[in-house]
């Protein structure tokens, strides 16, 4: 404890030293990671004990199913991001859900994808690549079977989700308060959006309309009209007194209506 | 040898009624769209309206300006181009458009007026009092609708033939078309003209031979 040595032997201290700090603090991170990892291990055990349990609920119920992602959410869990590139588990990777539930939810997310697709493909001549998250749930709901497990707009949304690594094609836009899937990479301005949230209301839009509810002089509202329709967002119908602007999902509206009726 | 009787049997018209599909009630599918794809789009769907329509209907011969001809009836296909409840009206340009899809698909043909067993009854105007005998683009106002071309009636035919084993027999023509052995084929109630061009595809193909005259027209299956 006097003043350290001047002699050699003081080289071969602070080398044994560090050499136990070294292994001092590699001990403590081990034993630190071991810890995590039984955590990490009941954790996930827990979770793949509820996952089975629950696992007809999962696939079955909605809610249900959109209160276990929330929970994985919560809890910092994408269950459908892969987690093959880190922490190689002694499964051959895929997402969490994939791990616990033998692929079954995964896959649920992935034929739904294909299935948001399809629809927005479908459709995309009649809309121009925007269609309305209900409309695409009420197309896809109509192709299933009887009996076939429902599907809520929050499962669309999740499965849209899972085309991200696709590119940025497919994506959730809010036109007013309603989410959209756009699948076509464009960007809507500000008037472009405003006019399309107008014809949310009615089904439709007119210049005169614009220019009274939004105070937008004429040629503002022409033009923002003629560029959706040049989008193939809107289709005109020339055979009203002023030419009116509808939005193509009220194909659909119309649809529910007189098919209920009938 | 007599000529063929009126035919008695009541036009399928069936308690419910043909659903038109949503983008009828949407007025903006009744006006030419100026959106390339956007108005392919709308091609299509009325393309695949008209070909429903027909089949529902039994109709083998459309007239553009309203007046469908089916072998049995005379049916008012106003209601087609024209929704009343929104007052909505395809113009007969953009009808002609349809019909022009839906011949690139082999779906439709024009009517050649040298037709012998047509109804004499082709009103040529309609609701609308549009004239319909429109020169140019060898457009008239009978349109053969092909919702089964006469290659698919052709093969109806030779299959029920097939299955009734009268390969080798023969048969006229109205008995296919009329005559109680044909009740519950497809092709009962065929209009006879689209029959004979389906017989037509067959003698091509060297299976049938047709002979006799416009009355009394017979056929044999090989």
């Amino acid at each position: 404890m006097s003043r350290k040595g001047v002699g050699l032997a003081a080289f071969d201290r602070s080398r044994l030293t560090s050499a136990q700090y070294a292994s001092h603090g590699s001990n403590l991170r081990s034993s630190n990671a071991a810890a995590l990892e039984t955590q990490l291990a009941v954790f996930r055990s827990l979770l793949q004990q509820f996952a089975q349990t629950h696992a007809k609920d999962i696939r079955s119920n909605p809610t249900f199913r959109a209160q276990f992602a929330r929970m994985c959410a919560a809890i910092g869990v994408d269950p459908l991001a892969s987690s093959s590139s880190s922490q190689s588990s002694s499964n051959a990777g895929g997402s969490i859900w994939a791990q616990l539930l033998g692929r079954s939810v995964n896959d649920f997310y992935f034929e739904l994808a294909v299935r948001v697709v399809e629809v927005c493909g479908e459709t995309r001549g009649e809309n121009g690549g925007l269609i309305e998250l209900r409309k695409v749930r009420e197309r896809i709901m109509r192709g299933r079977m009887e009996g076939a497990s429902e599907i809520t707009e929050d499962d669309i949304l999740r499965a849209v989700g899972t085309l991200k690594p696709l590119g940025s094609a497919y994506s959730i836009i809010k036109v007013g308060s309603k989410p959209y899937i756009r699948s076509v990479p464009k960007e809507l301005n500000t008037d472009q959006s405003a006019v399309l949230e107008a014809a949310q209301v009615l089904g439709y839009v007119s210049v005169s309309m614009l220019m009274a509810n939004l105070g937008w002089m004429r040629a503002r509202a022409q033009t923002a009209l003629e560029d959706l329709v040049g989008e193939g967002m809107l289709w005109v119908d020339k055979q009203s007194d002023e030419w009116e602007y509808w939005s193509p999902s009220f194909m659909l509206e119309n649809y529910d209506a007189t098919g209920t009726a009938g | 040898m007599s000529t063929p009787p009126p035919p008695i049997n009541q036009p399928s018209s069936s308690p419910t009624p043909f659903s038109f599909p949503p983008e009828y009630s949407f007025p903006p599918f009744f006006t030419r769209q100026t959106n390339l794809t956007t108005h392919h789009a709308q091609l299509i769907k009325w393309a695949s309206l008209v070909l429903s329509y027909c089949r529902y209907h039994r109709i083998f011969k459309l007239s553009l300006s309203g007046n469908g001809t089916t072998t049995t009836s005379e049916r008012d296909t106003t209601e087609l181009f024209f929704n009343r409840k929104i007052n909505r009206r395809l113009s007969l340009p953009d009808i002609r458009e349809v019909i022009d899809f839906l011949r690139k698909d082999n779906r439709a043909e024009y009517v050649t007026s040298s037709s012998s067993f047509s109804s004499t009854n082709t009103s040529a105007t309609g609701m609308d009092g549009t004239p319909a005998a429109a020169g140019g683009g060898g457009g008239g106002d009978i349109v053969w609708i092909y919702w089964r071309t006469p290659e698919e009636w052709a093969a109806l035919v030779e299959s029920w033939v097939d299955a009734t084993g009268q390969r080798g027999s023969v048969l006229t023509v109205y008995e296919l078309v009329e005559g109680d052995g044909t009740r519950g084929t497809e092709f009962h109630g065929l209009d006879q003209e689209l029959l004979l061009k389906a017989l037509n595809v067959l003698v091509k193909r060297g299976k049938a031979q047709v002979f006799g005259q416009e009355d009394s027209l017979g056929v044999k299956f090989f």
